[in-house]
């Protein structure tokens, strides 16, 4: 169990064949986060709409995708989760976990929402 | 819907000038012209991101109601929008609708098609629409109990362009379908695909009161009115200008034309309708029409055995209630038709010939008997030829067939005889040109007619007369035939009929060997020898059916009575305590008779033997007369006559007659002829051979039938009462109906009387309370 979030962890982190660049949060604090539409579209319904082909934009055969009203620090977490099914919330502030919070019932990311809530 | 008293265009909200308004207006303005710009298939240029979060936010900021009736407006309104630019300029053009089929298809066809493409962009624009308001639906849609965003875009579909209060496209789209569904009814060429599009369409749209699919509440309904009306003229049309094989074959290529319409563009739901209606028009309806078809109806194809025809009407009729019943009533009207007329060729030979029945004319043989038997069989086999290749071999059939059988065979009063003879006849004859199989196999298929008789033990009786003639004359072909037909009576009769056969199949063998201890018993013994070869067969009384309890009269010539003698004194000898009576009626003789051109050998029977030894003293030329031989024979007079005939009128003429004819009377003569001549060295002179009985036998064997169902029916009486002790009359009388059918079928005054005879006997009393009950003494 551990052993299948390490390696998907690690398509996460060290890919080489991602096909989408997120371009995460506003102004100076901004990044890129690189991820794998068929991971995204299968762990969130939210994704599985914004990455469908009706909506897409690609730029050299990668899609392209901006979401400024979530903050880089926020993202990693969500990312993480996404990938791995794992979180700690204990290693985040309170307004990190409030933020988080706002951001799971926006993607829709259920699970991850009935958690943060209850924590 | 509250949002249609809205004035068209934009939504207008409650002016109300605060921010979080303001900020609300902006995003719908922006969220709606997003919508338009999907409507328009321009949503490349939208970005999903903003939208969603757009939405999103509306309905964080409890804005989901306005946003989720912003929609429906928007919607509703492109939806008004394309009815008028797109569905109504499509509409086929009116009034042509009935008469002009092509130019009308091809209207209704673009029609369908137009649909078509609005129905997909719809649905496709819905699932954009359903992607950007997913919050909508999982956070709103849900606390708010209102119907899904997509399932929205149907209902709204079906209130605008389905069912639109403003123009008459629901109108037309089903006078479209039905009429696409008539032009290939009538064999054009129609475009499934795009019926099939507004028929999916309209199975996904559903009916907001029945919760039914709009397909169900719309369109099922006329499509199945219009069929029924549609094959109601057609059954009428197909009747009246088709015989019956076409007309089924119409009626098949229907059915499979519906059933393949269901499956290419229909709902499953509508089969079994759709083919009830089919069946109900074309089948149910002209049932008994098809079936009485003057040239090519059901009897017509049973005449000239279309199999084939016949397998496409059972299996067509098969499907609605009434149709196997009505087959199978024509059907077995048609044998007991059949029947009759075979019934009528043999009566009307019998009496015909009914006037010289002893004069061993072919005719009056078994002829009659096994013609009729013959041709009962061919019937019976060309209905088991139908009933295998054309029924199924339906039981429902077989049971019907064989009451028809049942009936007119039990018609003919003289079937028990005829079947027996028919036997006989197989037996005596039946190796020559036939293999023991196929005589096996004509046996086995008799044995299906004798379970058609009623009247068993009159079977019984004539079976038993046959038998023994045919074992005592020696005329039995196959030893194992007549075992193996005894083996198959067994079955159906049970053994207390068979053992008596049996027993007259010991009686012979034993007499054979009797025959060969008598030989030896004379080669020992310091007796004269016989001067002739003398062979007897001796029955036992009970066995056999003839009446053995005296000899008849007979003066036989000396040396015989002496060779009997000395027979019975051997016998007796071995045997004390037996009785041996001599029946010189069954017997026969070889004598050698000397001509002016040869000598010759004659197989002959005792009485005839007698007749002819008579001759030997008289001068040549002298002649005698009837009244002589009688007195000096001592034959009774049936039996003179019937012998004196086979000698004088018959093939070999040892006799001659004066007068001559065929007929013997009182006063003729007879000398001896001198000049016969034959090819052959030895004759067999025919005794008269089994025939059909003659009026005077065949009331004399009925008199016994009924003497012995009387013993039958006290005999089940007194075993039924001996086990209850006590019993109502009319269950009585059931209980002994059940105990003999299986032999004949016992009419209640019968027993009635039967019971009266054991009450008087006292084996039976009435009890005291009750006159209806009896009671067994024991």
């Amino acid at each position: 169990h551990s052993g299948l979030s390490k390696d998907l962890s690690s398509i996460l982190n060290d890919a080489d064949d991602f096909n989408v660049i997120i371009q995460v949060g506003v102004k100076n604090n901004i990044k890129e986060y690189r991820a794998h539409s068929v991971i995204l579209r299968a762990r969130s319904a939210y994704f599985k709409s914004a990455l469908s082909t009706d909506w897409i934009t690609k730029k050299n055969g990668m899609i392209l995708y901006n979401k400024p009203n979530i903050t880089p620090t926020i993202f990693d977490i969500l990312l993480k989760y996404i990938y791995t099914g794992e979180l700690d919330l204990k290693e985040y502030q309170d307004e990190d976990i409030l933020e988080l919070l706002v951001a799971s019932d926006e993607l829709l990311l259920e699970e991850l929402f009935d958690h943060v809530q209850d924590y | 819907m509250s949002s249609r008293k809205q004035p068209k265009g934009k939504i207008r909200p409650p002016k109300k000038p605060n921010s979080a308004d303001a900020q609300f207006n902006d995003n719908w303005d922006r969220l709606a012209q997003a919508i338009r710009e999907i409507h328009k298939k321009n949503a490349s240029i939208l970005s999903f991101e903003e939208l969603y979060r757009n939405a999103y936010n509306m309905v964080l900021h409890k804005n989901g109601d306005k946003l989720y009736n912003g929609v429906r407006e928007v919607i509703t309104q492109h939806l008004e929008e394309v009815a008028v630019s797109q569905v109504v300029p499509a509409f086929p053009l009116s009034g042509a609708s009935s008469s002009q089929t092509n130019p009308n298809g091809a209207g209704g066809a673009n029609f369908l098609k137009v649909l078509k493409t609005v129905w997909e962009d719809h649905t496709t624009c819905m699932l954009m629409i359903r992607d950007i308001l997913m919050y909508m639906d999982r956070v709103y849609a849900k606390t708010a109990n209102v119907p899904l965003v997509y399932d929205l875009g149907l209902d709204l579909f079906r209130d605008t362009i389905v069912r639109s209060q403003n123009y008459p496209i629901q109108n037309h789209l089903l006078e479209v379908l039905l009429q696409q569904i008539k032009l290939e009814r009538e064999n054009e060429i129609i475009d499934r695909t795009n019926v099939k599009a507004s028929i999916d369409m309209l199975l996904e749209l559903t009916d907001a009161s029945t919760k039914d699919t709009v397909y169900a509440t719309d369109f099922e309904n006329k499509f199945l009115e219009t069929s029924s009306e549609y094959y109601r003229v057609e059954g009428q049309m197909l009747v009246g200008e088709y015989d019956a094989p076409e007309y089924m074959k119409k009626v098949d290529k229907r059915l499979n034309e519906e059933e393949q319409r269901v499956r290419h563009y229909l709902s499953q739901t509508t089969e079994p309708k759709i083919r009830n209606i089919v069946e109900e028009e074309l089948i149910s309806k002209h049932l008994k029409t098809v079936i009485e078809m003057e040239n090519s109806g059901l009897i017509p194809m049973l005449r000239n055995e279309k199999m084939d025809d016949l397998g496409r009407m059972y299996k067509l009729f098969g499907r609605v209630v009434k149709g196997h019943d009505e087959m199978k009533s024509a059907i077995s009207d048609y044998i007991r038709e059949l029947g009759k007329a075979i019934n009528e060729t043999v009566t009307s030979n019998t009496t015909a010939e009914g006037g010289n029945a002893a004069s061993g004319d072919k005719q009056t043989g078994a002829t009659v008997a096994v013609r009729w038997v013959q041709e009962v069989l061919d019937l019976k086999d060309k209905f088991d030829k139908v009933q295998n290749l054309a029924l199924s071999n339906d039981k429902a059939f077989q049971t019907s067939f064989n009451e028809a059988f049942e009936y007119f065979i039990n018609k003919n009063s003289k079937s028990p005889e005829f079947i027996s003879l028919f036997i006989d006849d197989n037996l005596k004859k039946g190796l020559k040109g036939k293999t023991e199989e196929e005589v096996d196999s004509v046996l086995d298929k008799t044995i299906t007619l004798f379970r058609f008789i009623g009247e068993k033990d009159v079977f019984e009786r004539y079976y038993k007369q046959h038998l023994a003639k045919r074992l005592l004359l020696g005329r039995s072909v196959s030893d194992d035939a007549e075992r193996g037909m005894i083996g198959k009576l067994k079955v159906e009769c049970g053994y207390q009929f068979t053992t008596k056969l049996e027993g007259m199949f010991n009686d012979m063998r034993i007499s054979s060997d009797t025959m060969t201890d008598f030989k030896e018993y004379l080669d020992k013994s310091v007796l004269e020898k016989p001067k002739l070869d003398l062979s007897v067969t001796v029955l036992t009384s009970t066995f056999w059916p003839m009446n053995l309890s005296a000899s008849p009269r007979c003066n036989l010539p000396p040396e015989l009575t002496k060779a009997c003698g000395t027979f019975q004194n051997f016998y007796l000898g071995r045997h004390s305590g037996r009785r041996l009576t001599w029946q010189s009626n069954m017997g026969t003789a070889d004598i050698r008779g000397s001509f002016k051109a040869r000598k010759h050998e004659l197989n002959v029977s005792t009485y005839q033997m007698v007749i002819l030894l008579m001759f030997n003293d008289k001068q040549d030329g002298e002649s005698l007369s009837y009244e002589q031989i009688k007195g000096e024979s001592d034959i009774p007079e049936a039996d003179l006559k019937r012998n004196l005939q086979s000698l004088a009128c018959a093939k070999y003429k040892i006799l001659v007659k004066e007068p001559k004819g065929k007929e013997i009377n009182p006063g003729d003569q007879f000398n001896f002829n001198n000049d016969f001549t034959a090819p052959l060295q030895r004759i067999k002179i025919q005794t008269v051979a089994s025939k059909v009985e003659s009026e005077g036998e065949r009331k004399e064997t009925r008199e016994k039938v009924e003497e012995a169902r009387k013993h039958q029916t006290e005999a089940a009486i007194v075993r039924i009462m001996k086990d209850r002790k006590t019993m109502e009359h009319n269950l009585l009388i059931a209980e002994v109906v059940k105990q003999l059918q299986s032999r004949f079928m016992p009419n209640p005054a019968l027993i009635k009387k039967r019971i009266e005879a054991l009450i008087e006997r006292e084996y039976l009393e009435r009890a005291t309370g009750d006159r209806r009950v009896y009671n067994y003494l024991a």
